[in-house]
């Protein structure tokens, strides 16, 4: 028995170290700089392995490695940061309408330049459009942040239109 | 159905999450409003943007290495231990004495293929590291493939040259094992995936196709004719056989 259980640890520790550089690559848009991407990346890990027992096998492990590197943000990093969290992306006004010439701007936009664009974001609105690039659905995404399905839809709603906004302001 | 609605459902749209009535909503509205049409172009252009030049932070290698020793390698049972593989180890030890042909298999090739896999991260994690952007860089197989004549002395056959799922990035030539090596890199959403493909004469070629996973990567190998294929990537392992099979030419 002892066996088996050890024996799912290595078996999910394989499969979540698959997930380090999506985790990094997470954890360096919400943290800002590397030094604490590593660490948050590193702390995620050793969560995980303490709480790997309230794993579900068949569960999505890379939205459960999400929602413990999220949480271990919210707890040990966010805190001394104090930067915009959520940035009013909660609210339920209507996508507005899109020029064109935003989406000009989207089709020429430079790599560094929708970096910019997307730290400028809250961390939140940040956390919401990578972990949809990432394909978790929105049930998903909703676990990892700790709110209602609904409100993922809007938030990632309004972050995406944020981030063209952004996109289009610095294309000006 | 009104624009709120439309918009609202645009993404999902995108992403074939709708039930058929409501994505047949979607279609017929888009269809008729240009200023939802806008927006549902921008949010494509945007993902778009996003998957293909929103730039990639990556695990460092020495992060990859403290997180593998510090998770638990999987234990070995130690009931079967005696029970089968002390056994089974007595009984290799005499045909490995009696047959070298079976060492070769059971020894060399297992050594072979793990060099093969090892090699095969190695390049990827390389190409990821690299600054540079690739030697070919285009998302159009018919300019990247021209681009190898005269860099390699064999033509890559490769049938798959992109789609929305698996953007190509274009290509490079690198070095694989002892030989050169054709390298075609694709994208699916923010993950970078390798395919190597090599002259496999000489190479001891797993003879059926490999599926495997090194520090953290996903590898798959196989071989048709007299080239060697190896796909590498941290993508899940469904989707790199989805890939695979693209770049097999299998039926979908």
């Amino acid at each position: 028995m002892a066996s088996d259980q050890a024996g799912d640890v290595g078996s999910v520790g394989r499969e979540a170290l698959a997930y380090a550089d999506m985790l990094h690559n997470l954890a360096h848009y919400l943290a800002g700089n590397e030094p604490d991407a590593q660490d948050l990346v590193q702390e995620t890990y050793a969560r995980a392995l303490r709480s790997l027992h309230q794993f579900t096998p068949g569960t999505n492990l890379k939205a459960w490695l999400c929602r413990i590197l999220r949480n271990t943000f919210v707890s040990e990093y966010r805190r001394r940061r104090g930067s915009p969290v959520v940035g009013g992306l909660d609210t339920v006004d209507p996508v507005p309408d899109v020029a064109d010439r935003e989406i000009d701007a989207l089709r020429k936009v430079m790599a560094d330049e929708i970096e910019t664009a997307l730290m400028s974001l809250p961390e939140d609105a940040r956390a919401v459009i990578l972990l949809d690039l990432e394909g978790l659905t929105e049930v998903e995404v909703a676990e990892v942040m700790g709110c209602a399905v609904g409100t993922v839809k809007s938030r990632l709603s309004r972050a995406r239109a944020a981030l063209r906004r952004r996109i289009g302001d610095a294309a000006r | 159905m009104t624009c709120a609605d439309a918009r609202d459902l645009v993404l999902a749209h995108q992403r074939g999450a709708l039930t058929p009535g409501e994505d047949t909503a979607v279609r017929e509205h888009l269809a008729a409003c240009t200023t939802c049409t806008r927006v549902e172009s921008a949010e494509r252009t945007l993902t778009e943007v996003l998957e293909q030049r929103l730039p990639q932070h990556p695990a460092p290698l020495a992060l990859k290495r403290r997180l593998a020793a510090e998770w638990p390698a999987p234990p070995r049972s130690r009931t079967s231990f005696k029970r089968f593989v002390m056994p089974a180890l007595a009984a290799a030890a005499v045909v490995l004495a009696l047959t070298p042909l079976l060492y070769h298999r059971l020894v060399v090739v297992p050594a072979q293929r793990d060099a093969l896999v090892s090699e095969a991260v190695n390049d990827h994690v390389r190409v990821l590291l690299s600054q540079r952007p690739m030697d070919a860089e285009s998302s159009d197989i018919h300019q990247v493939k021209p681009w190898f004549g005269g860099r390699l002395d064999f033509a890559p056959v490769v049938a798959f040259g992109g789609d929305a799922e698996f953007p190509l990035r274009g290509g490079a030539v690198g070095y694989f094992l002892d030989r050169r090596a054709a390298v075609f890199l694709y994208s699916r959403r923010l993950h970078a995936v390798s395919l190597f493909v090599l002259r496999a004469e000489g190479l001891q070629w797993p003879a059926r196709r490999l599926e495997t996973s090194s520090r953290g990567f996903r590898v798959i190998a196989w071989r048709a004719g007299e080239l060697g294929y190896v796909l590498v990537s941290d993508v899940d392992a469904g989707e790199l056989r989805t890939l695979a099979a693209k770049v097999m030419g299998e039926p979908a």
